[in-house]
């Protein structure tokens, strides 16, 4: 069966480079400036920003969905050793987790912003303060992956093929 | 960087005095702000097109707001790539990159760093020059028109979008061909091993 997939490269890739670090651009990013957003317009009440708020998470459920494929895919070939398990698998529960709580604090602010898109209630903003607080964690955990583990870089693959890390 | 200056700092197996590197965490916000505000300034431009698509999804959709978000994320990514940039100098200044190996694009480590920090000026001083073009489209020239941005605009981010693809990829080369800053990779050039230096109970139990 192995015959039919596409030849891995030096990252232990079927492509290039990494993509899941890519995609997950637009989730940090959106999920961190629609978080502000609301901050902002809620002491300031400018409400324009609750509109830019909502548009950045809507963005940013699309793409945790994509981002989770890719991270699945990318954990799938990267072999991780010993040291880098228990990382790499809370890394994937917490984003597998990630991706329902983001969901589902879209589908409450869409229900908000159709009842009354020029306020915003106190709870859903400590909610998005805590979602802020998840993705630093789990910013973190994918740091430790590549930067501490180096899953995917050359050295390491080559480290693993070679059978001198497992 | 000579390796005697380095020598006077304390630092990690990553060559760094911490143990994740700043600037590519500074990089998720410059590329996902820069990159989805011109994706809104399309929406709203293409917007008569995908009023119906709103309509079917139930979405209430303002075609200004698609303008305000391609405001407010182009001034963020203005501003927070000022720290992305000068994050990136701290690093690079500390960089020691696995010698005498060249990368998928046939480069050379220095070549790659080089490349890496002109075009993070370049990229700096292009997302600034876009934010003041983009300010003046929202308040001086179209300020009461219902098409707030012009083409030669989106043409122009589109262009940058390329341009950072490559320069992305150079980044991403430098960390995970050159390990630059990657603890596993300076390890195993060192002859050591990540297993058992990396375990999650010498980096003080975290996971």
């Amino acid at each position: 069966m192995f015959e039919y997939l596409p030849p891995l490269n030096d990252h232990n890739l079927p492509y290039p480079d990494t993509m899941h670090p890519i995609v997950v651009h637009f989730v940090i990013a959106m999920v961190l400036f629609s978080v502000l957003c609301d901050v902002i317009a809620y002491f300031t009440r400018n409400v324009r920003l609750y509109e830019v708020s909502w548009w950045n998470l809507c963005f940013a459920t699309v793409s945790i969905f994509i981002a989770v494929i890719f991270g699945q895919v990318e954990a799938g070939l990267a072999e991780p050793y010993t040291a880098a398990e228990t990382t790499l698998n809370l890394h994937t529960l917490i984003g597998w987790s990630l991706s329902g709580i983001i969901a589902a604090i879209t589908g409450w602010r869409y229900i908000l912003r159709s009842r009354d898109p020029k306020t915003l209630p106190a709870p859903f903003l400590g909610v998005g303060v805590l979602l802020v607080g998840l993705v630093f964690f789990q910013v973190y955990l994918g740091d430790l992956l590549v930067w501490v583990y180096g899953l995917h870089t050359v050295p390491v693959v080559e480290a693993t093929r070679e059978g001198i890390l497992q | 960087m000579n390796p005697d200056l380095i020598e006077q700092l304390q630092l990690g197996a990553n060559d760094l005095p911490y143990q994740i590197p700043i600037h590519p965490n500074l990089v998720h916000l410059t590329l996902g702000l820069f990159i989805v505000s011109v994706g809104f300034d399309i929406v709203g431009v293409l917007f008569p097109l995908e009023k119906p698509v709103f309509k079917l999804l139930a979405i209430p959709a303002t075609r200004s707001n698609f303008f305000d978000v391609g405001w407010y994320n182009m001034l963020a990514a203005a501003i927070i790539t000022f720290f992305t940039v000068a994050a990136g100098f701290y690093e690079i200044m500390l960089a020691q990159p696995v010698a005498g190996v060249e990368s998928a694009w046939g480069l050379k480590a220095m070549e790659t760093m080089l490349w890496h920090g002109v075009g993070g000026v370049v990229l700096l001083l292009l997302i600034v020059a876009m934010t003041v073009w983009r300010g003046f489209q929202r308040f001086v020239w179209n300020r009461d028109r219902a098409r707030q941005v012009q083409w030669a605009y989106l043409f122009a981010g589109l262009g940058i979008f390329a341009m950072m693809f490559v320069h992305g990829t150079l980044g991403a080369q430098l960390a995970a061909e050159f390990g630059v800053h990657i603890s596993a990779d300076r390890l195993l050039e060192m002859g050591q091993d990540p297993n058992s230096l990396l375990q999650p109970s010498l980096r003080g139990g975290q996971p």
